[in-house]
């Protein structure tokens, strides 16, 4: 009951008077007074578009209460009793309908899903979170500083990288669109302290409508600007919905921030495939504004958001070692809703130096080019161009959805051209590959399956260990010469034997399991599956950093990012 | 209407292009290093300041000079330009396709792979023809059409840019496998067999880059081999030819007289699929044959000996 009515109405604080921005506030403090604006657009936009043709009116609304009803059906909850009788109601009676009546249904669906969809955006909650959230998080990981004022625990564990004064040079002159890679639940709120921090400003972001479900995240989400999106719901008006909603807060000039990645990685890879959906809407937007004369470019930032210790690597792996088929699409039951797993998780981050590192990369155009210091599109021997001559049709600057549905395909492979080039390597991740890569070697032609039952047979003496692990660093910062991925200051700086002694240190003591164990003079693989989920931000460069008696070993590790 | 045409290479194709895009009252501009004579309706340049004026350009060199011809394309071009190359091969061990080349050295994003069963000389007189264009731009197909189509040529499209690429450069290997056999010999049913296996070889490889499947059964692969095998002179099955002769690579290239890259596209391809640990073993045993580390013979009873499975 008090899940539902969280999920469905969220939290607001009572208004005296309505909040006047001020000078120098972040565009997203003007939202609520466009919010009704902004609904009825999306509204208008997306019933326009079927209203034309009866036919399609009619695949619309019948398609909204096939699955509607599905999914209803499924639940068995309140929601179901309470809109199952419309739904199946509404689907008997869609043929006999005249068109008056077939468009004023279509509205109320469309308004009634927008609404819900909308976000909402308190200037004073927003003060409270910038003042509280570090605060809060150095509280958990010292506990003894948490009614001191201006603890630095947070500064110390999260590294911004990136060249941030050029970001925050463009925030004005456009709509900023952070794209980072996805690994948990946290990246959220890590990433909008990494905006605060390098006074990049806030963003819009859609949100999972399970995460509303925790009262205290459903209220800072909510009045933080984020946008509902309810997986659940397969409709296509509401997929539409949620695009528009999205392209329209970024044709205003709303900064915003979407995971192309579209759900966590599971087996801890860099995303290679990317959802486009979301992505497209900023393509269109841009699209759009050029064809009303509207000056508001659109750029993107890829991010790469880079954990030493990932808060839920044990049940994203377990779920990608699954079976396609049976992974779950959304987990709600891992350690992001265990209060005990977060503190168990900040007591262990504390300690370490750079246990996220941030990387914003190079701000790039819509079409993949990279952008100068003043917004100009740049070509790579750094000619400028005009970016709107992309969507022109013979010198006029024109709207086409499959034009844009193809530059924004184009753009999720740049993307995850970046994502491999900016992301930073952890210590624990490097440690793990060359464990792994030893595992695979030591068991030729078994299988992965096969492998994640050895737990505790295979070891490796220091020694060799730590010269194959010097052997991989170097290799690594020779790619990293050459621009093709980097690696963090720990990786760089420790010796191969200190960080042989660190990973087993990260891990042990926050998983349940334990991914690797010193012996004596031997580290011996405790649970590979873990081990394979760490390792798994190396496999592009798994071959490329194999010697000529480990490659076989490599390839297999690159192998698991081509059939998966 | 008239659209504004810029040819990048003077050979054959482009040349053929250039013609057929005159012939349907375009205004077309050829560019080459070198001076050339040309047929009347087709302004020669030098200069490739000029192909920044046009709104479509045809990219018609081997993948070879594919890269320094985009370096130069690319200080005159950006997003407003249209790019339809019709290169068949691929470049470097990384199997490059020439789409990503264009990718990297300009930033024109709207570019189509144009490939099939398309012969210059059909091309240039206004023979009835076909040809796929790969691109995920309907824009780009409907100027394609204008540009070359008539009554003449019928363009069909793909979105699997990647998969007419791929099937069209691995096609020209099995061209030059395919007129080895002959040369040597091979009953119909056996080229049959190298046929459709070579193409099922092909394209297992292929999808691992990205490719479907459809379209190398389609007409950028298959179209384009039952082309070739029909008699079309194309130079991968005079230089299948030659080697069946005896004659070595190097010496066997040279009397075909054009660069053909089907062998070292193969080898590429031939490593990529080891490092995947998929089964090629037509593409093995003809580059093993090309160099000299196994005679037909023994080559060919290496293929029957295999075992046999479902299809």
């Amino acid at each position: 009951m008090l899940k539902r009515f969280l999920s469905e109405r969220p939290l607001r604080l009572p208004h005296i008077k309505p909040y006047v921005p001020r000078p120098g506030d972040p565009s997203f403090c003007w939202f609520n007074s466009e919010r009704d604006d902004i609904v009825s657009e999306v509204v208008n936009r997306v019933c326009m578009a079927h209203e034309s043709d009866r036919g399609r009116l009619e695949i619309a609304l019948n398609d909204a209460a096939f699955h509607e009803i599905r999914r209803l059906e499924k639940q068995h909850d309140e929601e179901a009793h309470d809109r199952l009788g419309y739904w199946r109601s509404m689907i008997r009676r869609i043929g006999k309908m005249d068109d008056t009546e077939q468009r004023r249904v279509l509205h109320t669906i469309v308004t009634n899903m927008t609404r819900d969809v909308a976000g909402n955006f308190d200037p004073r909650v927003y003060r409270f979170a910038r003042r509280a959230v570090p605060r809060m998080i150095g509280g958990i990981m010292e506990p003894r500083h948490l009614m001191a004022p201006a603890p630095d625990a947070v500064g110390r564990v999260l590294k911004v990288q990136g060249d941030v004064e050029h970001l925050r040079k463009l925030q004005s002159e456009g709509s900023l669109v952070f794209v980072p890679t996805h690994s948990s639940n946290l990246d959220s709120i890590v990433l909008s302290q990494a905006l605060e921090v390098s006074g990049l400003p806030p963003t819009i972001y859609g949100a999972g409508k399970n995460l509303f479900t925790n009262p205290i995240i459903s209220f800072f989400m909510h009045n933080l600007g984020a946008y509902r999106v309810d997986r659940r719901i397969r409709v296509n008006l509401y997929k539409e919905i949620l695009k528009l909603y999205s392209q329209v807060m970024i044709e205003r000039g709303y900064h915003s921030l979407f995971f192309p990645g579209g759900t966590r990685s599971r087996s801890g890879m860099i995303e290679r495939r990317l959802k486009l959906g979301l992505l497209g809407s900023a393509v269109e937007a841009f699209s759009m504004n050029r064809v009303r004369r509207v000056d508001r470019p659109v750029w993107f930032v890829p991010t790469t958001i880079n954990y030493a210790l990932v808060l839920e690597a044990e049940t994203l792996i377990k779920d990608w070692l699954m079976d396609e088929g049976e992974a779950r699409y959304i987990i709600e039951d891992d350690e992001f809703s265990r209060i005990d797993r977060w503190f168990s998780f900040f007591r262990k981050v504390v300690g370490m130096r750079g246990a996220c590192i941030i990387r914003f990369g190079d701000p790039i155009d819509p079409f993949g080019n990279n952008v100068g210091s003043r917004g100009e599109s740049l070509t790579p021997n750094g000619r400028e161009i005009d970016s709107g001559g992309y969507i022109e049709r013979r010198g006029k600057p024109v709207t086409d959805p499959a034009r844009d549905g193809a530059y924004t395909r184009e753009l999720g492979e740049v993307l995850a051209k970046r994502y491999e080039q900016d992301t930073v390597l952890m210590s624990t991740q490097v440690v793990a590959h060359v464990l792994f890569r030893h595992l695979v070697q030591s068991t030729p032609g078994m299988d992965l399956f096969a492998r994640q039952r050895l737990r505790g047979e295979i070891g490796l003496d220091c020694e060799t260990l730590g010269r194959e692990l010097g052997e991989a660093r170097d290799r690594l910062q020779e790619l990293e010469r050459q621009g093709r991925v980097r690696t963090s200051e720990v990786v760089k700086g420790d010796t191969p034997q200190e960080l042989l002694e660190r990973a087993p240190s990260i891990w042990n003591g926050y998983h349940s399991s334990t991914a690797a164990r010193l012996e004596g003079d031997r580290v011996v693989i405790g649970d590979p599956s873990l081990l394979l989920y760490y390792q798994n931000r190396l496999v592009p460069f798994a071959e490329a950093i194999a010697s000529p008696d480990q490659r076989q070993a490599a390839c297999e590790i690159e192998n698991l990012g081509v059939h998966r | 209407m008239s659209l504004r045409i810029g040819v990048v290479g003077a050979g054959g194709c482009g040349r053929a292009v250039a013609q057929a895009s005159a012939r349907h009252g375009h205004e077309v501009v050829l560019w080459s290093r070198k001076d050339r004579e040309l047929p009347d309706g087709i302004r020669m340049s030098t200069d490739i300041a000029d192909i920044g004026d046009s709104e479509l350009i045809f990219l018609a060199v081997p993948a070879l000079h594919a890269v320094a011809a985009t370096e130069e394309l690319g200080k005159v071009v950006d997003g407003r330009h249209l790019i339809i190359h019709v290169s068949r091969g691929l470049i470097g061990a990384e199997l490059k396709t020439v789409t990503q080349i264009i990718r990297e050295k300009t930033v024109c994003r709207r570019i189509g792979a144009l490939a099939g069963p398309l012969a210059a000389d059909a091309l240039a007189e206004g023979r009835p023809s076909g040809a796929i264009l790969g691109t995920g731009f309907p824009e780009l197909t409907e100027m394609a059409r204008d540009a070359l189509g008539g009554g003449e040529l019928r363009i069909y499209d793909t979105p699997d840019v990647v998969g007419v690429e791929l099937a069209s450069a691995t096609v020209g290997f099995l061209m030059v496998v395919l007129a080895y056999a002959q040369e040597i010999g091979a009953e119909p049913s056996t080229l049959a067999v190298l046929a459709t296996r070579g193409m099922v070889e092909v394209s297992r490889v292929g999808q691992t880059l990205g490719a479907k499947e459809s379209t190398f059964m389609g007409l950028a692969g298959l179209g384009d081999l039952i082309a070739a095998v029909a008699g079309d002179q194309r130079p991968e099955f005079q230089l299948g030819r030659a080697l069946a002769q005896g004659a070595k690579l190097s010496n066997a290239r040279g009397k075909v007289g054009a660069y053909v890259e089907a062998i070292d596209v193969a080898r590429h391809l031939l490593e990529h699929a080891r490092r995947l640990g998929l089964e090629t073993p037509i593409s093995a045993t003809f580059v093993a044959l090309t160099e000299d580390r196994i005679s037909p013979d023994n080559a060919i009873q290496a293929l029957m000996e295999r075992r046999v499975g479902k299809e």
